[in-house]
């Protein structure tokens, strides 16, 4: 088929995957007889899959999802199709079993997921070497090993016995495999709005694994009363310890009482806070724990290789372009989360008298508002030296691994008796959110057939803050995803959450993190 | 699809009526497409995790039976061994399957422990009684079950004065008499009850109940707008209590008597219990978990008699007597509970835990036992673990 890309002779022979402890070697019998046919075998098998994991992962699925029958039409179709691993033939699930038998060719990659199957096992095999190159092109992009992910190269810097296998089992003890993460946090008296955030920072595998793997210790650790340190125990308590009961945050609440930085005006000890405030007040105290020190300046473009930065950060561009002479200017900050504004928006949808009950907003249109749609303001435009009117847009220019957004659910209101008010619309949000429309490359060039561009603006939602009751009565509880499954976070009870839970619920923050690390 | 507008699907479940119009049938035909796509997606998954589970399950048994035979004495990393079970072959230091691991092996093990997991949840939503005779892996399935969390543990509502509110007796379904008194539902009570536990102040080293840990804090360190004139009338009503400075003169039972500021615990009653239950840790401090346990149990009585004017206030003394041998019993059950696993606990508790009331809770802060001395970060820890070990009866029920 004139689809699938040459393959190149390979200058290197094809490894199997090296047997590991507890696993078998090869994914079937008929797996193993496939490799032990030789060199010649294993390299053209190995380089095959990878070339059609390629025509599934990075082209149009129309060529991975058109079959040519042996001797009839071709046919594309919406389910699963299957490419022969010998040939380059890709064959429906009826013509499969008489390709099989006439060219006696026994392997098939699933179009939909690059899963192997196996004629003479008739089932989907597993096979250790297939399967890590299957695992690689899905979460990286590609093949190659040596392109680590950036920030565990950061993580793990120097660790010159990392080569050495009995290293790591002669100097720890396992945790026990009961010791999973998920624990409640007990609620030390109007904290729900910690705790919901603190949660959100346990099930974040990149600060968990920072923290696991003593990212920041807190037995070499001087500063007293250190957030860090704090935030080190907790995880260390949640991932190494059998206990099933709550946890007493009580290092993070005296850390955050002893803090200097003022967390919250008006600091209260018997009322609720703001969990954004609360999560602003703690990426930025962490920050300057393990970071370069430097206090983050709101608004400015402000790089730093801390591990918050490495997690939240990420860059937005403003353009602005004047209207009498067209002159552009850019400017670069940097952000934590973004914040959406829902009443504005929630106004217009009930003026134009939208078709949609209730008006229901969509969480894409709250950022199509603001990273897409461009406003009117008045600047200083240097070429003219005169104030004129100006065209201002907003876009992302570098995008975080996790994406915390908010919902600007709690709005002062002006006027007579200036109060909080509550803004209870509902709004959608999906699990899996592509970012690329909002980010400055969406326009600057031709992005629809960019499926690596694509596949690194994908992110899957990851935690999901919820308030519920009146403003100053209210509850905050959070629903965070372990794996597949979903977990509800009620301060000191976890209970299992499905997904219709989840996305039923009335978001107040909004964690993604972005799906292939790349 | 193919160029005949088909019915259906590949799924065959979204089927067009036969006289629909083509356009109709085809987009009939797409949903369908769809459906079969999202399920193949479905099962791709979870195949994958099962079949994986089990064919490192068949290879994780081969091994130790490869083990077995070269008594693990060599460290050559292809020992000379050939074995072979129903599932797999162990050869030249490999693991090679035999057959499909989806027929051949029936049990999936644990690949860090190597014990049998437990594939259903204990209790709730299909849940099956798992073999008694069996060790499982400490990784359980979540247990799905309205008023229970993951582990099956369930909690005390915090605050006094709610255990007889609906909402608790829904909580605890398996104790309708959960106010009643202690002895009569001691067998019904799940072992699987949590209480608040207490933590120390990072500033004046007290014990506070968890609930009131955050109030606390703001009044020991915050010391910002009003609530550093609360805090100085707290400290010249309190005395030298309330400061961080006077703390090492103090001796730790009377900085526990001392009634926290904003405590509901206001009437002389109550504060008696407090002061016993000091006298009770000061007794054995090394044994923090067992002391609150029992402490709770008394505690609990006491209020139950408290409640009922009828039970005049000399009686309170007498029944932490007849606690205080419960206490030997205990210390007994404790040293046999260090060496084997938590599991073996709860049984034993059960009585002592069923009674507790919320009522209680207020009692437990006083209750642990005091730690004057600021000791270093990972005593701390210590500390904690085993306080919060004690609230844990939290191993599903067998």
């Amino acid at each position: 088929m004139a689809a699938r890309p040459a393959i190149p002779a390979s200058p290197k022979n094809h490894k199997v995957k090296a047997p590991q402890p507890g696993q078998p070697m090869y994914g079937c019998e008929h797996i193993q007889l496939l490799f032990n046919q030789g060199q010649a075998a294993i390299d053209t098998s190995i380089q095959h899959y990878k070339a059609i994991l390629r025509s599934i992962f990075d082209t149009t699925p129309l060529i991975s999802q058109t079959a040519k029958l042996t001797d009839g039409p071709t046919v594309t179709s919406l389910t699963p199709t299957y490419l022969c691993l010998q040939c380059p033939f890709t064959l429906t699930e009826e013509d499969r079993a008489r390709h099989g038998t006439k060219k006696s060719h026994r392997f098939y990659v699933d179009s939909r997921s690059g899963a192997l199957y196996c004629q003479m096992c008739d089932d989907i095999v597993w096979d250790p070497t297939f399967e890590e190159l299957r695992l690689r092109k899905m979460g990286t992009g590609t093949f190659s090993t040596t392109r680590k992910r950036k920030h565990e190269d950061m993580f793990e810097a120097s660790d010159p016995v990392r080569d050495n296998p009995t290293y790591i089992s002669s100097n720890t003890t396992a945790a026990s495999c009961k010791a999973n993460g998920l624990r409640g946090i007990y609620n030390a008296g109007a904290t729900c709005y910690q705790n919901v955030v603190l949660q959100s920072f346990l099930h974040n595998p990149i600060l968990r694994n920072f923290y696991l793997s003593d990212g920041h210790q807190s037995s070499n650790c001087d500063v007293p009363h250190c957030l860090s340190c704090a935030m080190d125990d907790m995880f260390q308590d949640f991932y190494a310890l059998e206990n099933t009961n709550g946890y007493t945050a009580a290092n993070i609440l005296s850390g955050f009482w002893i803090s200097e930085k003022k967390a919250f005006e008006n600091l209260v000890t018997t009322k609720e806070q703001d969990a954004h405030e609360f999560f602003q007040f703690l990426a930025e105290e962490l920050h300057e724990r393990n970071g370069d020190g430097k206090r983050p300046e709101i608004g400015s473009e402000h790089s730093c290789n801390c591990v918050i930065h490495q997690t939240y950060y990420g860059k937005l561009q403003s353009t602005t372009t004047c209207q009498n002479c067209n002159g552009v200017t850019n400017q670069v900050q940097s952000f934590l989360d973004l914040s959406l504004p829902l009443e504005n928006l929630s106004q217009k949808r009930g003026k134009k008298g939208s078709s949609r009950p209730g008006g229901i907003l969509t969480l894409q249109e709250c950022l199509d508002e603001e990273y897409i749609k461009s406003d009117k303001c008045e600047y200083r435009c240097h070429n003219c030296n005169s104030m004129q009117q100006a065209r201002r847009q907003t876009s992302i220019k570098r995008l975080p691994n996790v994406l915390s957004i908010q919902l600007k659910r709690f709005e002062y209101k002006q006027g007579r008796n200036e109060r909080a008010a509550k803004i209870d619309t509902p709004v959608q949000f999906p699990l899996q959110l592509n970012m690329l429309p909002y980010t400055n490359r969406a326009r600057s060039q031709d992005v629809r057939d960019n499926y690596e561009l694509a596949r690194s603006c994908t992110y899957d939602l990851l935690t999901v803050v919820v308030h519920v009751g009146e403003i100053d009565t209210g509850h905050y509880m959070s629903y965070c995803r372990v794996g597949d499954q979903w977990f509800a976070f009620n301060d000191h009870k976890v209970e299992l959450a499905q997904k219709s839970d989840v996305l039923n619920s009335k978001a107040y923050l909004l964690f993604y993190i972005v799906r292939s690390l790349s | 699809m193919s160029s005949k507008t088909e019915e259906t699907g590949k799924a065959g479940v979204i089927v067009a009526p036969e006289t629909a119009h083509p356009v109709e049938k085809i987009s009939h035909a797409v949903l369908d497409d769809l459906l079969y796509n999202i399920v193949h997606d479905l099962l791709v998954k979870v195949h994958r995790d099962e079949k994986t589970a089990r064919a490192n399950t068949a290879a994780i048994k081969v091994e130790k039976l490869a083990m077995n035979a070269i008594d693990g004495a060599t460290t050559d990393p292809k020992p000379d061994v050939e074995i072979e079970t129903d599932a797999a072959i162990y050869k030249d230091g490999k693991v090679m399957l035999k057959g499909n691991p989806l027929k051949t092996t029936k049990e999936i093990l644990c690949p860090r422990c190597h014990l049998p997991r437990l594939l259903h949840p204990t209790d709730g939503k299909g849940a099956r009684k798992p073999d008694p005779g069996v060790i499982y892996c400490k990784k359980h399935p979540y247990i799905d079950k309205p008023g229970y969390d993951i582990y099956g543990q369930t909690w005390v509502a915090p605050g006094p004065g709610r255990g007889k509110k609906k909402k608790d007796q829904k909580l605890d379904p398996n104790d309708p008499s959960s106010p009643a008194p202690v002895e009569g539902s001691a067998k019904d009570r799940p072992p699987n009850v949590l209480s608040f536990p207490s933590a120390t102040c990072s500033k004046c080293k007290r014990c506070i109940l968890v609930t009131r840990l955050n109030n606390h804090m703001g009044s020991c360190i915050g010391n910002s707008g009003r609530n550093a004139s609360r805090a100085a009338a707290q400290k010249i009503s309190n005395g030298s209590n309330a400061g961080s400075q006077n703390n090492d003169n103090t001796p730790p039972g009377s900085q526990k008597g001392t009634p926290l500021p904003g405590s509901r615990a206001a009437s002389p009653r109550k504060r008696d219990v407090d002061e016993f239950d000091e006298d009770a840790e000061e007794s054995d401090p090394s044994n923090p978990k067992k002391k609150k346990l029992k402490l709770n149990a008394l505690n609990k009585k006491v209020i139950l008699k408290a409640k009922s004017p009828a039970i005049p206030g000399p009686n309170k003394k007498d029944k932490p007597k007849g606690s205080s041998m419960l206490n030997v019993e205990q210390k007994v059950d404790d040293d046999a509970a260090k060496d084997s696993t938590v599991q073996v606990l709860p049984k034993k508790q059960t009585p002592i835990l069923k009674g507790l009331s919320p009522a209680k809770k207020i009692k437990l802060g006083p209750a642990k036992p005091p730690l004057p001395s600021p000791a270093g970060k990972k005593g701390k820890r210590d500390r904690d673990m085993e306080s919060e070990s004690s609230g844990t009866m939290s191993s599903p029920p067998r």
